[in-house]
């Protein structure tokens, strides 16, 4: 079997608050293989971005190991790092501000060629035209400014910043969710060809279960920091096991007229998973809960490749 | 005697009057809703729903914006013809609106309970006292213990905030509810909860609902009659069956071949090419032309009008899907 491209173990962010240590993300395991898309969903305050920042230590790992290529990233030094964060990029929700509204298009693509590769001149901006291609934006916006462009394309030129260094890996951090359904597809086609020419690797984002079942390859459901149910895309939808999936798919307003599953509904909210106890951290909140829900559980394989932590299937 | 409609929206013109141009936001808009029915209004940003949801109350900031023409019948009396003091015992009583962002509709400095009992206090001539029993029953209804009556906004999640606006928003019974975006904000599983509580106090109050969204799936789950917009047209009006299952406009077809499908495997999405038209400078003719993949010569040489295609199905297009 050939080395997984990433993969984490036991991999834990806390946050100091006020209240006590925040688990932003606990003990999350899982491997990516080279050119694979592994979904991240769940709601708001379940630790995606967390998660997705850890691995790119953009934010430093309270607990556990990141390898990237079979090498142990978990404490690397400035130069390895900054090697590093020209393999793994990131792709963030919102056009609107994670691009610098004083730089024109070219500067904003130019940047991390000029800064990292020491292009300049003619061979900079043919790159920058080279990306702009590539991502299908047309050369006549090359001087423009962010805000004088739409969401659709601004989410272009951070894909295509994304992409100026050649990484072979990328955190698509719901790079979508901003975009209206139209626009939304031509990214989402976009970055599927990205994938197929330049064999990327990503780690996919999202609150939006039908926009990750269409690109992963692997899913990861998470819940108050923890990963819940992990398996192959088409098998989440089939079978999903865990509850708060169940639940979640069954929450999904299904654009099909003729679709008359009954709803699940889930009672009460999210809360935030400061000190947590041991246990199901869904428990206050299932419908199939017991006391054995209050012990402490792990992700078990119930069947090939499909994992789920939840009592009613730990045997 | 027919019964009157509860709203009829004809010809509705409405334009923003800015420093760089006129911005077409509402273009000859014409729609009508019976009493107890839910429309879906579906389109997606700047397409002019929440502009037409304005001009229903009569809350457009004049200027920039500007209503060209149009009629805007609530129970027979025209809107548009309104004084302020006629306007006041509509707004918030007959007619009531749950704006987009529940974030911000709530007042920060006042509790939750004296927000709900203001409205009821206002407008049904209720003693303070009284008011805020009503206040309280209405909190428990949307699913909120009494206890939080003297919670500050600060004090309550996403998914309590929106339950608490709906309960401002109900609290007098009103004929028409004009929901904008009701639960864009929040996720999916308090979503599914907001829309059920929705639909239940409808039924039960017997109110009319516009449903604001540009999500085929919330009106698929809430909605007899649906109409799509685009650039402040509406391109296609129907039941629910008729748009979803005998969709004629291409945009609309357009519509539901962006959206990746959770039920089925689907093996690539189609987008609709191109992008939303500026509202400044529309095209001539069909404003969805440059992007239509059934579009014709003559899309770009008049303005359209709709076709009805029978039992009260209707579609702007001149080349539609058979
Ligand atoms: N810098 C921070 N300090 C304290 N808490 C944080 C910080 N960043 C995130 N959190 C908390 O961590 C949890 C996970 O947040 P996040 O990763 O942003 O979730 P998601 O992306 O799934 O919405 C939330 O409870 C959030 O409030
Ligand atoms: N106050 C305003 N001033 C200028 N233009 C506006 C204003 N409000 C809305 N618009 C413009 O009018 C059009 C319709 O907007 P809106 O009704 O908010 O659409 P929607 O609710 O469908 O997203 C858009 O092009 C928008 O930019
Ligand atoms: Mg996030
Ligand atoms: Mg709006």
């Amino acid at each position: 079997m050939s080395t997984p491209l990433l993969e984490v173990k036991e991999l834990s962010k806390y946050f100091e608050t006020p209240y006590g240590l925040l688990h932003a993300v606990d003990h999350v395991n899982f491997k990516i293989d080279r050119g694979k898309t592994l979904g991240v969903v769940g709601e708001s305050g379940c630790g995606k971005t967390t998660l997705g920042r850890t691995i790119l230590h953009l934010l430093d790992s309270t607990r556990g190991k990141i390898f990237f290529e079979g090498e142990d990233i978990t404490h690397v030094n400035r130069k390895r790092l900054k090697e590093l964060r020209a393999q793994m990029q990131i792709i963030f929700q919102d056009p609107y501000s994670s691009l610098n509204p004083r730089m024109t298009i070219s500067e904003t693509i130019g940047e991390p060629l000029r800064l990292v590769k020491n292009l300049k001149g003619e061979e900079l901006s043919r790159e920058v035209r080279r990306l702009m291609d590539v991502v299908g934006l047309a050369q006549r916006f090359i001087n423009t400014y962010p805000h004088e462009l739409d969401g659709g394309r601004r989410q272009r030129i951070g894909i295509a910043r994304a992409l100026a260094l050649n990484p072979k890996f990328i955190v698509c951090d719901e790079p979508v969710s901003a975009l209206d359904v139209s626009i939304q597809a031509q990214v989402i086609n976009l970055l599927l060809d990205l994938q197929d020419e330049w064999g990327l690797t990503y780690i996919f984002i999202t609150h939006d279960l039908s926009v990750v079942r269409y690109l992963s390859d692997e899913i990861c459901v998470m819940y108050l920091g923890q990963v819940v149910e992990k398996c192959d895309a088409d098998e989440l939808f089939r079978n999903p096991l865990h509850s708060y999936t169940q639940a979640l798919l069954s929450a999904i307003p299904s654009p099909d007229i003729f679709d008359k599953t009954e709803r699940v509904l889930l009672q009460g909210e999210l809360a935030s998973p400061v000190n947590p106890k041991p246990g199901c951290r869904f428990y206050p909140r299932c419908r199939n809960g017991c006391e054995d829900c209050l012990k402490p559980l792990e992700l078990v394989e119930v069947s090939p490749g499909h994992h789920v932590a939840c009592h009613r299937y730990s045997f | 005697m027919s019964e009157e409609k509860t709203l009829s929206i004809s010809d509705l013109v409405v334009e923003y009057h800015t420093d760089h141009g006129v911005v077409h936001a509402v273009n000859g808009v014409s729609l009508g809703l019976e009493a107890r029915e839910t429309l879906g209004l579906v389109g997606e940003t700047g397409a002019g729903k929440t502009t037409i949801a304005m001009s229903i109350l009569k809350i457009l900031p004049t200027p920039p914006a500007k209503i060209v023409s149009g009629e805007v019948k609530f129970e027979g009396q025209d809107i548009m013809k309104m004084d302020s003091h006629d306007l006041r015992k509509v707004r918030g009583n007959k007619i009531s609106m749950i704006f987009q962002d529940p974030m911000t509709a709530l007042n920060p400095v006042f509790t939750i309970g004296e927000q709900i009992a203001e409205g009821i206090h206002l407008h049904q001539n209720l003693k303070k006292g009284d008011a805020e029993i009503k206040a309280m029953e209405m909190l428990e209804m949307v699913g909120i213990r009494r206890e939080r009556f003297t919670d500050y906004p600060h004090q309550f999640s996403g998914g309590m905030k929106q339950r608490a606006i709906i309960a401002i928003a109900l609290a007098c019974n009103p004929k028409l509810l004009l929901a904008d975006e009701p639960t864009t904000a929040l996720d999916v599983t308090i979503q599914a909860q907001v829309l059920d509580l929705i639909g239940e106090l409808k039924e039960r109050l017997n109110t009319a609902m516009i449903l604001i969204t540009h999500d085929l799936g919330v009106v698929a789950k809430s909605c007899d009659k649906v109409a799509i917009i685009y650039a402040g047209q509406i391109f296609e009006y129907g039941t629910k069956f008729q748009v979803y299952a005998e969709t004629r406009h291409p945009y609309t077809q357009g519509l539901f071949d962006s959206l990746p499908s959770i039920n089925k495997e689907v093996p690539r999405l189609k987008p609709i090419p191109g992008l939303m038209p500026n509202p400044m400078d529309l095209p001539a003719g069909c404003p969805f032309h440059p992007r239509c993949p059934r579009a014709m010569a003559e899309c770009s040489e008049r303005a359209i009008n709709p076709t009805d295609l029978g039992d009260g199905h209707w579609v702007r297009c001149i080349n539609p899907i058979n």
